[in-house]
């Protein structure tokens, strides 16, 4: 055991090479340990959050509006009402009398307000408890506004962020199917699991509107309802973030034949193998030839950029703590590319087939861990020699305080890392916090009357340690 | 004026656990524990981590269905158990949350069975405080959280025995006087602070100390639990004190200057915060009074550094059209400071339920609209409508500032968008002098067309 903090933490943490069992993963996260997940309202939110035209009203206190407005990165090249903060802010006499009311009051007044296409409805911890039937409300709601009014039923105790994927993709499911569309291509997908942060799916879907190929909604990155109303009508669903959509993708499989490939938008191999990956799921010559033609072009136009870093970093050791599996492992390739170890792989919602693949595709002696704490994190990154941590904001400062440079791949980050184009912002990234200036600065100041006997006044004044805390 | 909507639209405030996580940590070697769902957890240490860029570990019981469904007991034991294992820590402040208060779980019931059967449990000090999120703000959580620690740690001496805590911090025997922060204010606020008090040689006890704690310096040993805050023997030696002045509790219900007076007759001065000429000459007049010692010379020029910049910035400042949003008492320090320098406040809001707030306002500014439970969109509405030439709160101001292309000052928590959150000195006569400034370059950049 490489750390052992926590008791009942064991089969969550291992490294590769170790003769154990499967680690355990996807379940209740150990009290008092300070999980990094959140819960099931955060799982739907971020999955349903950046559909730009939708009111997504939240039913429940004001605490979890409040800290879910406004705070991620994912973009809108129209629509902002997305941006705003709904709450039913529900107060003591709600709680013990009900909210239903107030809830369908707030959908009317809202409805009238903002005139938006759909309306999602989360339903919080207390309304799980209190018993809100927020189906019927809905229900009711839909009929009389004449929109769809979707309930997400992401009370945050009732699983981890994995069951909030899912009450959104039923949510989304809802939706879908209830448009009539014929696509202008006759080559037409969906992108699933792209949440257009920092604008990352506008550096993906010209590379497939130049192979000829329409599509149709992006769930749910940049995202209108109407797109997501008549998804149903593409042929195919390719799947990025696969923890928050593969099941979705197989709902959609279920109802409406359309089948799904998983493929990855960030790293030059995995979005030439995402091209390629379409190209052949239509099996068209003259598309396949068009993704050779743009993979060669575009290869040849980031590489030189990318290569002046990669020389940079080559030889670091990286750490990746992820929300789900699927970016942890194309970063796992990413970093590959960029001649980088990956000495610690984690993830806040990883299954077991997750954790089969990462620890197929990691080295030997690569840490990987489930579900995290910062006292874990803190150990593992000093002892694994961590030159770079990737993950999310909460972690960014326990880098930083270890001396350790750190890079954000997470919902909140503000450059985008996908396409090609990704790929070079990406190696810039890693390439200007790895090789900052501030890690060579000496923690400790060299006192020139350190150890001076004839000085009485020693204190603050220690051996003097040149070596900085980043080597 | 319209009626109170039945929905928040962009809310500027938040719930009440998140109040109580800036008064644990200012304590010595205290964790917080929320006893509630994971994602309580998560989501307020990124909302604190993202404002003062530093680590922040709040714990949580993780509570599950089935613990929503029994009760919370045994995760509530066990998250305790893990955070005493993990951070060793002296203090657990433990803050109840929606879930937790609405299956009706008994904390400190929970809370002292766990001390009988755990003993590991033997040297940790518990505060548990109720918290939750529908009731009401974060105001009222900072609030309920500070007196729940002086309510559970403040002791008189044992008869016979000694002071729980020997001498006070400048070698002196008599007794101190208790700093109570009463509302949110910067690791640099409390930094300035406890300098002056220094300066001045007063004996006193501060409370809560987050000047370290969310504001830690680089070292090459990071602990778990980061180093500073309020000492606990200082905190059960606030009963002796020989008076307690609680700075930021102008408009606040009865908080822990009240118990101490109340249970200790400690006598107890609640003063607004200490922004502004009067309001920094009003503390500095009470402390004078209550010990009998001049302020320190140095701090009557940095007085008169502020009057100089005062009179400085006064055209370009005058008659400015402002509108003043976020936490009451910071909210009544800034209107003051904009009085006092000929500026128009127009709209003075709080997300908090408030009416002692709406008062106190109506006496600084009364042609202003007042406006409390207020949330963004119904600020919006007033910026709007009454030619505002400024905003002065929390960076969630930012998409009615943009939207109304009005510049937009930022002052208090949350600030996610800016650097200097935690380096951000708005009391005392510096700290105004640094508000003027910033007041007077947001005008001027303005007119410039600068940035917002």
């Amino acid at each position: 055991m490489i750390v052992k903090i926590f008791e009942g933490r064991e089969g969550h943490i291992q490294q590769k090479g170790d003769d154990c069992l499967p680690l355990s993963c996807n379940n209740d996260s150990l009290a008092g340990a300070v999980s990094q997940r959140a819960c099931v309202y955060s799982g739907a939110r971020v999955v349903l959050n950046p559909l730009t035209d939708a009111l997504h009203l939240v039913h429940g206190p004001i605490g979890c509006a409040a800290y879910t407005w406004d705070i991620r990165g994912a973009s809108s090249s129209g629509p902002d009402l997305y941006r705003n903060s709904f709450s039913t802010d529900m107060k003591e006499l709600d709680v013990v009398f009900g909210g239903e009311k107030k809830l369908a009051a707030a959908l009317r007044e809202l409805a009238d307000r903002f005139h938006p296409p759909a309306i999602f409805v989360y339903s919080t911890c207390i309304v799980g408890i209190i018993g809100d039937d927020l189906g019927t409300v809905c229900k009711k709601a839909a009929e009389e506004l004449g929109i769809p009014v979707l309930p997400v039923k992401s009370e945050g105790f009732r699983g981890n962020k994995n069951e909030g994927y899912k009450a959104a993709c039923n949510a989304l499911f809802e939706l879908i199917g209830t448009r009539d569309y014929t696509p202008k291509s006759r080559y037409s997908i969906n992108l699933l699991g792209e949440y257009n942060v920092a604008g990352d799916v506008w550096s993906v879907k010209p590379f497939f509107e130049e192979m000829g190929i329409e599509v149709v909604a992006t769930l749910t990155g940049d995202a209108r309802v109407a797109e997501i109303q008549r998804a149903h009508a593409a042929r195919l669903n390719l799947v990025q973030c696969s923890g928050s959509m593969t099941y979705l993708a197989k709902k959609m499989e279920e109802k409406y034949a359309i089948p799904y490939k998983r493929i990855s938008f960030f790293g030059l191999q995995d979005m030439a193998s995402a091209l390629r990956t379409a190209a052949e799921f239509f099996d068209s010559p003259e598309m396949k030839e068009k993704a050779e033609e743009i993979i060669v072009r575009e290869t040849a136009r980031v590489t030189p950029r990318i290569e002046r870093h990669h020389a940079r970093v080559s030889g670091k050791k990286a750490a990746i703590y992820m929300g789900g599996a699927a970016k942890a492992v194309s970063l796992v390739r990413a970093f590959q590319e960029m001649g980088m170890d990956v000495v610690i792989i984690g993830t806040q919602t990883g299954d077991r087939d997750d954790y089969e693949k990462i620890a197929y595709i990691v080295k030997d002696g690569t840490v990987i861990i489930d579900d995290a704490n910062p006292l874990e994190l803190k150990e593992l990154l000093i002892k694994q020699g961590a030159d770079l941590l990737v993950a999310g904001v909460k972690e960014r400062f326990l880098a930083y305080k270890l001396g350790i440079a750190f890079c954000d791949f997470n919902h909140d980050r503000t450059i985008s890392f996908e396409g090609f184009d990704g790929m070079v912002n990406f190696a810039r990234e890693v390439d200007i916090t790895i090789n900052s200036p501030v890690w060579q600065l000496p923690v400790k100041r060299e006192s020139p009357i350190a150890g001076r006997s004839d000085l009485t006044i020693s204190a603050g004044v220690e051996d003097v340690i040149q070596e900085p805390c980043h080597s | 004026m319209l009626s109170k909507s039945l929905a928040t639209v962009n809310p500027c405030s938040m719930c009440m656990p998140m109040g109580s996580v800036l008064v644990f940590r200012g304590i010595e070697n205290c964790m917080t524990l929320f006893h509630g769902s994971q994602g309580c957890s998560t989501y307020m240490r990124l909302y604190l981590a993202h404002h003062f860029r530093e680590p922040v570990d709040i714990a949580s019981s993780a509570l599950s269905e089935k613990g929503a469904v029994y009760g919370g007991a045994a995760n509530l034991k066990q998250g305790l158990r893990n955070v005493i294992k993990g951070y060793n820590p002296k203090a657990i402040g433990i803050a109840t949350t929606c879930l937790a208060e609405t299956i009706g779980d008994d904390v400190p019931q929970i809370v002292r069975e766990f001390q009988a059967e755990e003993p590991l449990a033997k040297d940790v000090t518990f505060i548990s405080v109720s918290t939750p999120s529908y009731a009401a703000s974060h105001e009222v959580g900072y609030r309920v959280a500070l007196k729940n620690l002086v309510q559970t740690l403040a002791r008189k001496p044992e008869p016979g025995g000694g002071r729980t805590s020997g001498l006070t911090n400048n070698g002196r025997i008599d007794g101190r006087i208790n700093i109570l922060v009463g509302s949110i204010v910067s690791p640099a606020d409390v930094r300035y602070l406890k300098r002056l008090l220094d300066d001045w040689g007063l004996g006193y006890i501060l409370l809560p100390d987050i000047s370290e704690t969310f504001d830690a310096p680089l070292s090459e040993d990071m602990p778990r639990i980061p180093l500073g805050g309020t000492p606990l023997d200082d905190i059960r030696d606030s009963a002796n004190s020989k008076a307690t002045v609680t700075i930021g509790g102008l408009v606040q219900e009865p908080g822990a200057g009240d118990f101490l007076k109340k249970e200790f007759e400690i006598p107890h001065t609640p003063l607004p915060l200490p922004i502004g000429l009067e309001y920094c000459d009003r503390l500095v007049a009470c402390l004078e009074e209550l010990t009998g010692e001049a302020m320190p010379e140095g701090y009557e020029r940095e007085r008169g550094r502020l009057l100089d910049t005062m009179v400085d910035a006064h055209k370009i400042v005058a008659d400015a059209r402002t509108a003043v949003f976020g936490d009451t008492e910071t909210v009544l320090g800034l209107t003051r400071l904009m009085t006092e320098l000929g500026m128009r406040p127009q709209i003075i809001a709080t997300g908090a339920i408030n009416p002692a707030f709406a008062e106190a306002a109506a006496k600084l500014a009364p042609d202003s609209r007042i406006m409390t439970g207020a949330d963004y969109s119904e600020i919006a509405e007033e910026v709007s409508t009454r030619g505002i030439d400024l905003m002065v709160g929390p960076f969630t101001g930012r998409q009615t500032a943009k939207k109304e292309k009005v510049p937009l000052l930022r002052v208090g928590l949350p600030n996610h968008d800016r650097f200097g959150a935690s380096h951000q000195l708005m009391l005392g006569y510096e700290g105004t002098m640094h508000l003027v400034d910033r007041l007077a370059n947001a005008l001027i950049e303005s007119k410039e067309g600068g940035p917002a």
